[in-house]
């Protein structure tokens, strides 16, 4: 079962992963890692400030060397990226004009490089890093369950007003739980169409093709994992489970002291980053660019 | 209480498909233009013809949050970059479930299998129009672009649905009437 090439799935997605490296982040409150992950990921949108956007890598790369665990490990995830990512830069850099450009760098016929859009290409890749590095650190170092819990408990208020967080929760673990069952059944097909004779060669052929490929495939795909679903009713049912209304937990989540702490501090960072976007301290830096080409 | 336990189950499985379907390396087909095609979009038609508009709900957010995700994460085209705005890549996804699921239940009661395939259709379109349209209302893209997107990615997208969804459908509730032997 050891073969890899065509065959093999869900190959090398570092995002996804959890690593038990028993470090002080481990045991942080999930909710309050998912709680600061999510609003990490949004202050890297949010703020259009290189300035900021260092000041939050900077944060992620602290959160590694909490947690253990090697820098080197989460960025061969993202080196399947890099390609796109440099080419969105240039795109960025070369073509689209940006607003408060203060001096222009070079040009040569349609293609301009302001120090405005240069800034703006080495935001984006930041950008994406950030992202990337903070979500992995995440998944790192939080287990599904956890993951499970923590969304589970953070969506509960909700349930006042008749949101149903429970059985969107259960969604989330039953579709979990199915994901190596569904990559399973399906390499277990491909296998089994291509030795009566289907072709899956990787990507060759055009997009109709290609679809055709995929029918063999992807319809006893859905098939079995309807079936299993059903079986899945009927044994979720043969144990008594009538719904979310009046479920106790055998998992509590506690909030300790330092949950707090955590969750203060890195609002904090994320304040900061957003104020440093907000007075635009960037004008310094894209200052220093064009002076120093 | 929104959700009895079947629908639960199948919004997770259906849930699980779509993330397997967008993680196969032969589920995003990249066309010219760079934007890619997908079947990611069957498993919410599907799940919202068999199990309602709420179901179809529930499917399309998850569809368009993975939508995003990818797009942030781990983009396979240049196109994706659209993507990463969340109004592109969930809002217009909300619709497809509750809409393939109107169609299904309108033309039921005339023919079995057109409704289907109509629901197929019908929730495809709506994938592409909205996101399209999106697009362009956000002035991403310049409409002309977005014209030539609609008409090579649209029709394959909403052929490839059409088949799968009456496929599938047609057979499980073949299945659940009386296991009789294979009907593919």
């Amino acid at each position: 079962m050891a073969e890899s090439g065509e065959f093999e799935l869900l190959g090398r997605m570092t995002i996804g992963q959890y690593l038990p490296t028993g470090s002080p982040l481990h045991t942080i409150d999930p909710r309050g890692k998912l709680f600061v992950g999510v609003l990490l990921v949004l202050t890297t949108v949010a703020t259009g400030s290189l300035l900021g956007l260092t000041l939050l890598l900077i944060t992620v790369v602290a959160g590694f060397l909490l947690a253990r665990i090697a820098l080197r490990y989460a960025l061969s995830g993202l080196r399947p990226l890099l390609p796109f990512i440099l080419i969105l830069a240039l795109l960025q850099v070369f073509t689209i004009p940006q607003r408060g450009a203060a001096s222009v760098l070079w040009h040569w016929g349609p293609l301009i490089i302001t120090d405005a859009s240069l800034l703006a290409g080495i935001t984006l890749i930041g950008r994406v890093f950030a992202m990337v590095l903070t979500l992995s650190l995440l998944s790192f170092t939080t287990t599904t369950t956890e993951l499970t819990h923590g969304i589970e408990h953070l969506l509960l208020p909700l349930q006042a007003f008749r949101f149903p967080a429970h059985e969107l929760a259960l969604v989330a673990i039953i579709a979990v739980r199915f994901l190596p069952i569904l990559a399973q059944e399906t390499e277990r097909l491909m296998k089994a169409q291509a030795s009566r004779g289907a072709d899956f060669g990787r990507g060759r052929g055009n997009p109709i093709r290609r679809t055709r490929r995929l029918l063999p495939l992807v319809v006893p795909l859905f098939l079995v994992s309807l079936q299993r679903a059903e079986d899945l009713v009927l044994a979720m049912e043969a144990r008594c489970y009538t719904g979310g209304r009046g479920r106790t937990h055998l998992i509590q989540l506690k909030a300790r002291h330092r949950d707090y702490a955590f969750v203060a501090a890195l609002v904090g960072i994320a304040v900061l980053a957003v104020t440093l976007s907000v007075i635009s301290a960037d004008h310094c830096v894209q200052g220093w660019l064009a002076g120093m080409l | 209480m929104f959700k009895s336990t079947r629908k639960i189950v199948i919004s997770g499985v259906m849930a699980a498909m779509l993330i397997t379907l967008g993680l196969l390396p032969q589920g995003f087909i990249p066309t010219i233009f760079g934007v890619s095609l997908t079947p990611m979009h069957v498993p919410v038609i599907i799940g919202a013809v068999l199990e309602g508009p709420v179901v179809g709900f529930v499917l399309g957010l998850i569809f368009g949050a993975f939508s995003f995700l990818q797009a942030a994460i781990a983009p396979r085209g240049p196109g994706d970059v659209l993507f990463t705005n969340p109004v592109v890549s969930i809002l217009p996804r909300l619709f497809i479930g509750p809409v393939a699921w109107a169609v299904y239940e309108l033309l039921r009661r005339i023919k079995e299998p057109l409704a289907m395939a109509a629901a197929g259709v019908a929730g495809s379109l709506t994938n592409t129009i909205l996101v399209l349209g999106v697009i362009g209302l956000l002035h991403l893209l310049p409409w002309t672009l977005i014209g030539g997107l609609a008409l090579t990615n649209g029709p394959v997208e909403a052929a490839v649905a059409a088949v799968l969804t009456l496929a599938v459908v047609a057979a499980v509730k073949h299945i659940e009437t009386g296991r009789r032997g294979s009907t593919v």
